[in-house]
């Protein structure tokens, strides 16, 4: 039986492949500038510049919350539907 | 007990599969999590900072401390000394000219390599990776450190050497 889920999925097969990509692309992006905001701080934490620190902490915090909130987002793996057992059919020989 | 979906894969299985082929799968949704995972390391590594500069912030150096008899270091020469009782940092003390001294930390604000002073060029150099700094004043001349050395004040009385925190950056803070 089709439904509404069904009808898109086949309407838009690439959809999946589009919205994965997309969340790690933006989580990448995310993590190159945490990686960029900490040398930054560790830079000039050094120096004593403390309202530094603070700040990339909060930039930081930020994405780390909105890369783990993209994750609602991950599209549900596709399960194959499970193999009914049916019965072997026994066909009538037709060369006996 | 939580009452377990029979569509699902249990997760002893899972994680450990028999073929070796899915064992060292890891597919994209595995990924996205290990790096919202790693986002979330790098937020805790910048908050470790922040805490670790509220908890225990650098304390200037207390009072004046003796280093070492004038007359034991001759003009050009450097002295490596630390100062006890507060946290291992190793300092030099360079006899520039009579009656001028500094003292400076020896380690390099690039990577802390101990650096050293030379004679013949009157600069302090770091062999690691090439950084040179003035003698005179502790600035970056050349090489990668981005900052000058933290520099002590040096006070000559009755023929011996004693140190104290900077003045000048103690007005600045």
């Amino acid at each position: 039986m089709s439904n509404f889920r069904k009808s898109q999925n086949e309407a838009h097969p690439n959809k999946t492949n589009t919205i994965m990509t997309g969340i790690i692309i933006l989580q990448i992006l995310f993590v190159s500038i945490q990686i960029w905001f900490l040398f930054g701080a560790l830079n000039n934490a050094l120096e004593g510049n403390f309202y530094f620190a603070l700040t990339t902490f909060v930039g930081s915090a930020l994405m780390a919350v909105a890369s783990i909130w993209v994750l609602r987002y991950l599209p549900e793996p596709l399960r194959k539907k499970p193999a009914r057992k049916e019965k072997p059919k026994v066909s009538p020989s037709r060369n006996p | 007990m939580s009452k377990e979906d029979p569509e699902k894969e249990p997760s002893w299985k899972s994680d450990f599969p028999i073929e070796m082929k899915r064992g060292t799968h890891v597919s994209r949704r595995e990924f996205a999590k290990f790096l919202g995972l790693l986002s979330g390391a790098f937020a805790l590594s910048n908050g470790f900072i922040v805490i670790r500069a509220m908890a225990f912030p650098d304390k200037p150096l207390e009072g004046e401390h003796f280093i070492v008899n004038a007359e034991e270091v001759p003009v050009g020469e450097m002295f490596q000394f630390e100062i006890q009782g507060g946290k291992h940092i190793p300092y030099i003390l360079i006899h520039l000219e009579e009656n001028e001294w500094r003292a400076f930390e020896q380690k390099c604000t690039h990577l802390t390599c101990a650096v050293r002073y030379q004679k013949d060029v009157n600069q302090i150099q770091c062999p690691c990776h090439n950084g040179w700094f003035s003698a005179d004043t502790g600035e970056v001349l050349q090489g990668p450190p981005p900052r000058p050395l933290p520099q002590l004040d040096v006070a000559v009385r009755d023929g011996k050497v004693y140190v104290r925190e900077e003045q000048e950056a103690n007005e600045n803070v």
